[in-house]
C-alpha cells in the first residue's frame, strides 16, 4: 500500500491572508485519515484544492503519482476521487433511486446517456451501496423528504457509486442524532482498507471510533499527525485547541 | 442602400463629431441605467419593467404638458415624483415578496412591463404623442465648425451628470445613504442594528423609478412618446449594468465606453450594424468577466 | 417510473395515454369540419406550442431561461422564407422583387444555396443549431448561469433583430420576404389552408414532444434535470456539466428551428418580428402559465392563450388590449403564486386521488437530539 495523495506545499493566499499555507500532508492508501483543527484552519479549503472547487496559488495535489492540480472537477472525479459536502448535496426534486442513477456513471457522455435507461449489469453494485447506507426501504421517496442523517448517507452512497479510491468526506456527520452517528461510523469502517478516506470532522467521539490517522491543522499548516492517542496529548495541538484541556472534551 | 455602401472612408471632423455624440449616446443610456443601477446594485432585483417605468415617465411629462400647460423643465421633477410613487406600488404589492426569486422577478416585471404597456395604450391609444422640449432654444442644435449636436443631447448630458452626480451624493453623503448600503452589505447586520430593510428596499425602488421618470421626460423630447418605446432603452440599460458590474462608477464608466464604441461604429457602418457588433463584444466580454468592468469585492457571509 | 408511489400525475403510462388523448384530438379537428381560414390559425397555433415545448426543455427541465428562443426561430424562419423565394425564382429571373428594389445586379452569393430546397431546408436546421451551439459554449463553458444567461440571450436576439432589420438587400429589412407561392415539397404545393398543412404542423409538434419525452425519461433527462439542481453536485459526480446544458441549449434551439420552417409554410411571410423581445418573452409566458416543467401544460397553454387571443381580437380592438393587459396580470400571478403552473396545480388536485402505494409524506423522523 503506498501513498495515495500528497500534498507538496500546497498554498492558498489571498492579497490579505492566507488560507493554506504550504501544506505538506501524505496519506497511504487504504488509510482512514481524520482532518481536525479549528474552525478557519483550511480543512475545507484543503479538500476545495484538493478537487479542483478553488484554484490553487501555489503547490501541487499529486494523486496516485499524477499531478492533478489545475484539473476541472469532473476530471479529477473521473481519476477516482469522490466528494461529500459539509451541506448535503442531493437531488431534492428526484427520487432516492433516481439520486443514486444519476451517480451511475458508466459513461459520462450525454449522447450515450440518452440511449441508456438504467442497465441491469450495475444492479448489483447498486444493490450493495443501498445495503450498506440502509436506505432500501426509502427508494421510491423524493430526496427532499428524507430525514438529514438520511439525506447524509445517499449522498454518502452517491459518492460510493463511482467507486472512488479516495473518498473525501466534509463533517459527514454534522447535525446527526448519536444514533445516526454510530451508524455512519460503521458504514466507514466497512469502507477502510478497500477505499482510502480522509474525513474533516469536529466529533472527537466519531473520530475515535474511526481514525487510523489524525491529522491536525492550524492556520493553514499541519500542525501535528499521529493516533488519537499521540495527538490528544501533544502541547502544541492542546494549545490550540482548548487551552490546556486539549482535544478529548471537543465535540 | 448597396452593399457596396457599407464602409464610409474616414474623415477627421465627421468623426469627432460623431465622439463627442458617442459621449451623449453614453449619457442617454447611464440616464436609462442609473435607476436600474442602484435597483439592482442594492437589492439585486432585475426590474424588466424599467423601461416602462421610462416610457410612464415621458407619458406622464405628455400628460401635464397638454392638460396643464406645465413647462418642460418643471416637468422633469413631476415625473420623478410620479414615477416614483408608481415605484412605491409596484414594489410594496409585488417585489418584496420575490426577494430571495431573482429569475422570478425578472419574470413578474416582465408582466409589470406588459401590463404597463397595454394599459397605456388603452388609455392612450398607439398613436405616438409628442412632447414638446421648452425652452425653444433646445430644440436647436449647436454647430460649431464641424460640431453639430442637438442642445437637447447636450442637455441631457449635463443632466445626467448631475443626476449621477446627486445620486452619489446621496449614497455617500446622507443617513440614508449609509443605511442603503448597509443593507447591500449585509442585510441581517443591518436589520440588527435598527436598519428598517423593508422600507430602505421600498425608498430605493421608488428612487430608481424616479429617475427612470425623469429620463422618460427627457427622452420624450429625443424623439416621440410612444408605448413600446420602453424597449429601446432596457437592453441598453441592462447591458450597461452588467458590464460595469452592478454599482454607480461601473454603470458611469461602462455607458460612456460603449457609447462611444457604438458610435464609432456607426461612423464606419451604419446605426444597426454597429448595435449587433456591439452586442456580440459585449457578450464575448461577459463570457470573460462576467463580474463587468469593476468587480465589486463582496465581502464573505 | 413511479416517482412517489402516489401521485397518479407522475405514473408513467397515464401520462402517455394523456398525450395520445390529447394528439387524438387535435388531429380529428379538421375532420369534424373546420374552416381553411380556422385551419391555418390552428396550424399556427401547433407552432407556438412547439415554441412552448422548447422552451419548457431548455427552462423548466434544464433550467436555463433563455429569452431568445426567438433566435433560432427567427434565423430558420430567414433561411425557409429564401428557400421558398428562390422556388418562385426562374433562371430567366433569378433575383427577388426586393432585391431590384435594393438595386442589387445579381444575387448575393448567400442567397445562392437556396436555388436548391434541400439544401435550403438543411441550412435552415443548421445555421440556428451551429449558432446556439457556439453561444451555449461561450455561455455554459464560463459557468453561466441564471439572470445572466436571461439577459445574454436577450441582447443576442435583439443583435439579430437589428441585423435583420438592417441588411435590408438581403433580407428585405422591415418589410420582410413574401414569397409568392406556398411550400413546394417533391413537386407537390402544400396549400397552407388545407387539412394537410395542419397535420403536418400537428405531426411535427408531436414527433417534438415525444422525442423530448423520450429524451426526458432517459438517463440524459435525470443529468440534466439533476444540473438543474444542483449543477456542482453533478458536476462532482464524473459529469461535464456545460456538456450537457449546451446539448439541451441546442436541442430546445433545433424544437424553435422547426417550428420557425412550419411557420414560414404556413404565413409565406418572413420579417424581423420573428426576432421581436416581446414575442420571445410570450413564449416564456406560455410555458410559465401552462406549467414549466409540464411539455403538456406548455402545449395545452400555448394554443389556449392564443385562441383566446385570436378570439378576443375578433371581438373589438379594446378587447384585444385589454387581453394582453390581463396575459400580463396572469403571468404576475403565476409566477407569485403558482411557479409550476397550471400542470402544477393540476398535479396537486390529482394527487388527492387514492392511486396505488403510499402517498408521499415527508419522513417523520424524532429531530436530532
Amino acid at each position: 500500500m503506498g501513498i495515495i495523495l500528497e500534498l507538496k506545499d500546497l498554498t492558498k493566499a489571498y492579497d490579505t491572508y492566507t488560507v493554506v499555507d504550504h501544506l505538506n500532508l501524505q496519506v497511504n492508501e487504504g488509510e482512514l485519515r481524520c482532518l481536525i483543527g479549528p474552525n478557519g484552519a483550511g480543512k475545507t479549503t484543503t479538500m476545495d484544492l484538493i478537487t479542483g472547487r478553488q484554484k490553487t496559488t501555489g503547490g501541487q495535489v499529486i494523486f496516485d503519482g499524477r499531478n492533478i492540480t489545475g484539473l476541472k472537477e469532473h476530471m479529477i472525479v473521473r481519476r477516482g476521487i469522490g466528494r461529500k459536502f459539509q451541506v448535503p448535496a442531493v437531488f431534492k426534486d428526484l427520487t432516492v433511486r433516481e439520486n443514486l442513477e444519476v451517480a451511475f456513471n458508466r459513461n459520462p457522455d450525454p449522447f450515450a446517456n440518452m440511449l441508456m435507461m438504467f442497465r441491469r449489469t450495475d444492479k448489483a453494485r447498486f444493490d450493495e451501496i443501498v445495503d450498506l447506507i440502509g436506505l432500501g426501504e426509502r427508494l421510491g421517496e423524493r430526496a427532499g423528504y428524507l430525514s438529514h442523517g438520511e439525506t447524509q448517507w445517499l449522498e454518502i452512497g452517491m459518492v460510493l457509486t463511482q467507486n472512488p479510491r479516495l473518498l473525501l468526506m466534509d463533517e459527514p456527520t454534522a447535525g446527526m442524532t448519536e444514533q445516526e452517528t454510530h451508524k455512519t461510523s460503521q458504514i466507514f469502517n466497512r469502507l477502510r482498507g478497500s477505499h482510502t478516506l480522509v474525513v474533516v470532522e469536529h466529533d472527537m467521539t466519531f473520530v475515535r471510533e474511526i481514525a487510523d490517522v489524525i491529522s491536525v491543522l492550524h492556520m493553514g499548516k499541519l500542525l501535528a499527525q499521529g493516533t488519537m492517542a499521540e495527538v490528544e496529548n501533544d502541547p502544541k495541538v492542546r494549545e490550540v485547541y482548548l487551552g490546556a484541556e486539549g482535544i478529548s472534551d471537543a465535540t | 442602400m448597396s452593399v457596396h455602401d457599407f464602409w464610409t472612408p474616414f474623415s477627421a471632423g465627421p468623426f469627432v463629431n460623431s465622439l463627442l455624440i458617442g459621449l451623449t449616446l453614453g449619457a442617454i443610456w447611464l440616464l436609462a441605467a442609473l435607476g436600474l443601477t442602484i435597483i439592482y446594485g442594492t437589492m439585486g432585483v432585475i426590474n424588466m419593467a424599467h423601461g416602462e417605468f421610462i416610457m410612464v415617465g415621458a407619458y406622464f411629462t405628455f400628460m401635464m404638458q397638454s392638460m396643464a400647460g406645465i413647462p418642460w423643465l418643471l416637468c422633469l421633477p413631476l415625473a420623478f415624483i410620479g414615477v416614483a410613487i408608481l415605484g412605491w406600488i409596484v414594489e410594496r404589492l409585488l417585489i418584496r415578496y420575490l426577494y430571495h426569486r431573482p429569475l422570478d422577478t425578472l419574470l413578474a416585471t416582465w408582466g409589470v412591463s406588459l401590463i404597463l404597456v397595454q394599459g397605456v395604450r388603452l388609455i392612450f391609444g398607439g398613436e405616438p404623442q409628442y412632447v414638446e422640449v421648452q425652452p425653444a432654444a433646445l430644440r436647436e442644435s449647436a454647430s460649431i465648425a464641424f460640431v453639430h449636436i442637438p442642445w437637447l443631447r447636450i442637455f441631457i448630458l449635463g443632466a445626467t451628470l448631475a443626476l449621477a452626480a446627486g445620486t452619489w451624493a446621496i449614497l455617500y453623503k446622507t443617513v440614508y445613504g449609509v443605511r442603503v448600503r448597509a443593507v447591500m452589505q449585509n442585510k441581517e447586520m443591518a436589520a440588527s442594528f435598527g436598519i428598517n430593510a423593508q422600507n430602505v428596499y421600498g425608498m430605493t425602488f421608488a428612487y430608481g423609478a424616479g429617475l427612470a421618470g425623469v429620463a422618460g421626460a427627457m427622452f420624450g423630447g429625443l424623439k416621440t412618446v410612444f408605448p413600446d418605446m420602453g424597449l429601446g432603452y432596457i437592453v441598453e440599460a441592462f447591458l450597461v449594468v452588467v458590464t460595469g458590474g452592478g454599482h454607480l462608477f461601473g454603470s458611469i464608466y461602462s455607458s460612456a465606453i460603449l457609447g462611444e464604441l457604438n458610435s464609432v461604429f456607426s461612423y464606419f457602418t451604419n446605426t444597426t450594424f454597429a448595435r449587433f457588433v456591439l452586442f456580440v463584444l459585449i457578450v464575448v466580454f461577459l463570457r470573460f468577466f462576467p463580474q463587468g468592468l469593476f468587480p465589486e469585492a463582496k465581502a464573505r457571509r | 417510473m413511479n416517482r412517489t408511489g402516489g401521485n397518479l400525475y407522475h405514473n408513467s403510462t397515464a401520462q402517455w395515454l394523456a398525450y395520445i388523448a390529447l394528439f387524438g384530438l387535435l388531429a380529428i379537428i379538421p375532420v369534424v369540419g373546420a374552416e381553411p381560414f380556422q385551419l391555418r390559425t390552428f396550424a399556427g397555433y401547433a407552432v407556438f406550442a412547439m415554441l412552448a415545448v422548447s422552451v419548457s426543455m431548455v427552462w423548466g427541465f434544464g433550467g436555463i431561461l433563455s429569452l431568445g428562443q426567438g433566435i433560432p426561430y427567427g434565423l430558420a424562419a430567414y433561411c425557409m422564407g429564401a428557400t421558398m423565394q428562390m422556388q418562385f425564382q426562374t433562371p430567366d429571373e433569378p433575383i427577388p422583387s426586393f432585391m431590384l428594389t435594393n438595386e442589387l445586379e445579381e444575387l448575393p452569393g448567400v442567397w445562392k444555396p437556396f436555388w436548391h430546397t434541400h439544401i435550403g431546408l438543411i441550412l435552415a436546421l443548421g445555421v440556428p443549431t451551429l449558432i446556439m451551439t457556439v453561444f451555449g459554449i461561450l455561455m455554459f463553458q464560463a459557468r453561466l448561469a441564471g439572470a445572466f444567461v436571461a439577459i445574454m440571450t436577450l441582447a443576442m436576439l435583439n443583435a439579430f433583430y437589428s441585423m435583420a432589420q438592417d441588411l435590408q438587400p438581403f433580407t428585405a429589412g422591415f418589410n420582410g420576404i413574401s414569397p409568392p407561392n406556398a411550400f413546394k415539397a417533391f413537386g407537390v404545393e402544400v396549400d397552407p389552408y388545407s387539412p394537410m398543412m395542419y397535420w403536418l404542423a400537428l405531426g411535427v409538434l408531436a414527433v417534438v414532444t415525444f422525442a423530448s419525452k423520450y429524451m426526458l425519461q432517459s438517463k440524459f433527462g435525470t443529468i440534466v434535470q439533476a444540473s438543474r439542481d444542483d449543477a456542482e453536485r453533478v458536476r462532482f459526480l464524473g459529469y461535464s456539466v456545460a456538456y450537457y446544458q449546451v446539448v439541451v441549449f441546442v436541442f430546445g434551439g433545433l424544437i424553435a428551428s422547426l417550428a420557425g420552417i412550419v411557420w414560414v409554410m404556413i404565413q409565406q411571410y418572413v420579417s424581423p418580428t420573428a426576432l421581436e423581445t416581446p414575442f420571445s418573452i410570450y413564449m416564456v409566458v406560455w410555458a410559465a402559465v401552462g406549467g414549466r416543467h409540464s411539455l403538456f401544460g406548455a402545449i395545452v397553454a400555448a394554443i389556449v392563450l392564443n385562441y383566446l387571443q385570436t378570439e378576443l381580437a375578433d371581438i373589438s380592438e379594446t378587447w384585444q388590449k385589454a387581453w394582453l393587459l390581463i396575459l400580463g396580470g396572469i403571468f404576475v400571478a403565476v409566477v407569485l403564486l403558482l411557479p409550476r403552473g397550471l400542470a402544477g396545480a393540476f398535479e396537486y388536485l390529482i394527487g388527492w386521488i387514492p392511486f396505488g402505494g403510499r402517498s408521499a409524506k415527508p419522513a417523520a423522523r424524532p429531530e436530532a437530539g
